[in-house]
């Protein structure tokens, strides 16, 4: 069989490296500059120079449908290339699909159903209600009745997200975002995007999550129906619900938003403890609210199983086990780099850790946690962005972090007060 | 206005239609043999038995398999337009979302045919044969589906969608459809989605080009 090249690929491949060119055509200048410039110039200089080198590649990347959004926030965190603006922007880019007419739609869905969407609902919206990562979502009713989301992906993503893969190997990409990434990195990143494009594997995620989070009664996760399902259509049940704009718009009471904002930790501690599986895509659209505070969780495909111990790190910080002893700061150590990282050079991170550890699980007595408070994301953000940016970090507590960044950030945005010590330990007793 | 009445008005029509429901006969007995043996394999004699009718009498309305491709072609063709001028809905989408229904449904009709098309579209490349695009049979079922593109274009100059494009818009999307159809031929991506992703992609581009007068970047 002939291999035909994707139209596609070269327009991509074309952007990615003017993209490089931008970046290293204008850091040449910026570095030129700097000879002639003082210090504290030069600070402001280079502040000025990231964000609008970061805010390019955002535009840039946003306008590359496909993988290469997903792989701007991954290089974010797999090298220090990027500055912590560079960081803060690239944290928003969303997996973006381009959006399907009617049509579209349609024949997508009887292209990988083999029928017409309504020769198998008793109705179907031909507009989507939402976006959703590598396509978009329709409002159907079932011939039994049942409201249920459909779920329908972007023709040949799997094929376009392939081309983006090859393309970055290639030299295209400027050496300076995936010089520090190593083959290894890139194809665990692969892996992850195919994994994401299949929606069977999401289907059985919902299923996964459906039962082993099924006692948390504030919760509802949608049900699959298989027999509307393929790898590119999801058909589900229909969860009610906000967005996270819309329901703040409604001016909840604090003591509901405390009260989600407490689920939100419980649930993320429980997965973290003892399913050892995240679901890592903490997007506020991924969550549905309801007034008396019920959660809906949609959109399972960013779903990772963790060989990282988190229960251990989690009680370290909740008790300073570093202040204790040596031995003590080597284990919380060893946890968050990995054994690789000499102890001494390790140690410089211990500073850090007490002001996490301040800020999540306070020693005061009432250790309750404002997650309104701005200042306290803002130190968050930076103690984690400094291990994860000096490369020193365990992968895998790299991926945690930015999922806890997630879930702090939407916690933030509901002004929440919560008890993270005391739901830590309901959860250990669980 | 009061009508002239012609002599025997009745029976031509009748013949008319007599004639078109054994074309008919003959064009569904043949596609269901090329489906099922192919279109080289299958006979004329083979399809006349199908049809229940002398092999002559099929020479009579078509001569050569050829014949039936292209009686083939022009039903599909008008089939979609009719389809076209019936679909209220398809009628008011943005440009993009209606040429992109019309191939669509043209490539849903023939993919029952594939095999056949795919024979089909081998034939057309030689310059002696009635179905490739420079023979004056074909060239006359082109004018009519041409026409049926111009009509819709035009709408969207009106509706200044698109600047002027005039008849060269209908004639290069008359190639467009027909390279869609030979790429569509050869997509072996699950469903053909391949296909359904470039016809959307080089559609929504060339109304963007055309739009803007120029790619953006």
């Amino acid at each position: 069989m002939k291999k035909i090249v994707q139209p596609g690929a070269l327009a991509r491949g074309f952007r990615l490296g003017k993209l490089g060119l931008i970046l290293t055509g204008s850091y040449l200048g910026y570095q030129a500059q700097n000879l002639l410039l003082g210090e504290e110039e030069r600070a402001e200089r280079e502040q000025r120079f990231q964000q609008k080198a970061s805010r390019r590649v955002r535009q840039e990347l946003q306008s590359l449908k496909g993988a290469a959004m997903k792989i701007g926030q991954i290089f974010s965190l797999q090298t220090h290339a990027l500055s912590e603006e560079a960081i803060k922007e690239l944290a928003t880019l969303q997996m973006h699909a381009p959006a399907m007419h009617p049509s579209l739609a349609r024949a997508q869905f009887k292209s990988s159903l083999g029928k017409y969407p309504d020769e198998v609902f008793r109705e179907f919206d031909p507009e989507p209600f939402a976006a959703a990562s590598l396509g978009q979502v329709h409002r159907a009713i079932t011939r039994s009745g049942e409201k249920v989301a459909v779920k329908i992906q972007y023709p040949a993503i799997r094929a376009s997200i392939e081309n983006d893969f090859k393309l970055l190997r290639s030299a295209t990409f400027p050496g300076r975002l995936t010089g520090h990434t190593p083959t290894a990195v890139f194809e665990e990143v692969q892996r992850g995007f195919l994994e994401e494009t299949d929606y069977i594997h999401e289907g059985k995620n919902l299923d996964f999550f459906g039962g082993a989070l099924r006692n948390f009664t504030y919760l509802t996760i949608p049900r699959v129906h298989w027999d509307l399902t393929t790898d590119r259509v999801l058909t589900m049940s229909f969860v009610e619900g906000l967005t996270m704009s819309e329901f703040l718009k409604t001016k909840p009471s604090q003591s509901i938003r405390d009260a989600i904002g407490s689920h939100l930790v419980e649930l993320y501690y429980f997965q973290l403890h003892k399913l050892k599986t995240v679901h890592a895509d903490h997007h506020p659209g991924n969550y549905l609210f309801q007034p008396d505070g019920r959660i809906g969780l949609v959109d399972f495909g960013c779903v990772k199983r963790i060989t990282f111990n988190a229960t251990d790190l989690i009680n370290c910080v909740v008790a300073r086990s570093w202040r204790e002893s040596e031995k003590g700061a080597r284990q919380v150590l060893g946890l968050i780099l990995g054994q690789n990282v000499p102890y001494r050079r390790a140690r410089k991170m211990l500073p850090l850790l007490d002001e996490m550890a301040e800020i999540l699980h306070p020693e005061r007595d009432d250790s309750v946690v404002n997650f309104g408070d701005a200042k306290m994301l803002e130190a968050l953000g930076r103690a984690m962005g400094v291990t994860v940016r000096d490369k020193l970090a365990n992968p895998e507590f790299a991926f945690i972090s930015r999922a806890d960044l997630g879930l702090y950030s939407l916690s933030h945005q509901l002004r929440a007060h919560v008890n993270c010590k005391q739901i830590w330990r309901s959860v250990l007793d669980m | 206005m009061k009508k002239i009445s012609r002599p025997k008005p009745a029976k031509r029509p009748k013949r008319e239609e007599n004639k078109e429901s054994t074309r008919q006969a003959i064009l569904r007995a043949a596609l269901a043999l090329f489906a099922d043996k192919g279109f080289y394999t299958t006979t004329t004699k083979a399809i006349s038995r199908k049809a229940k009718i002398a092999e002559g009498t099929l020479f009579n309305y078509f001569q050569t398999k050829e014949d039936l491709a292209l009686y083939f072609f022009e039903q599909e063709l008008s089939g979609v337009s009719d389809w076209y001028r019936r679909d209220k809905r398809t009628q008011n989408t943005p440009l993009p979302e209606k040429l992109f229904a019309i191939i669509h449904r043209f490539l849903e009709r023939l993919s029952p045919y594939e095999e056949f098309i795919g024979a089909v579209y081998l034939r057309a490349l030689q310059p002696s044969s009635k179905l490739s695009p420079l023979s004056l049979q074909s060239q006359e079922h082109n004018l009519r589906y041409l026409r049926f593109i111009r009509e819709i274009l035009a709408d969207a100059e009106l509706e200044e969608e698109i600047p002027k494009v005039g008849d060269i818009g209908a004639y290069a999307f008359g190639i467009f459809h027909l390279a869609m159809i030979t790429y569509w031929l050869q997509d072996r991506s699950p469903g053909k989605e391949q296909t359904l992703a470039l016809l959307d992609r080089c559609l929504k581009l060339a109304t963007h080009l055309l739009k803007k007068g120029g790619w953006d970047w």
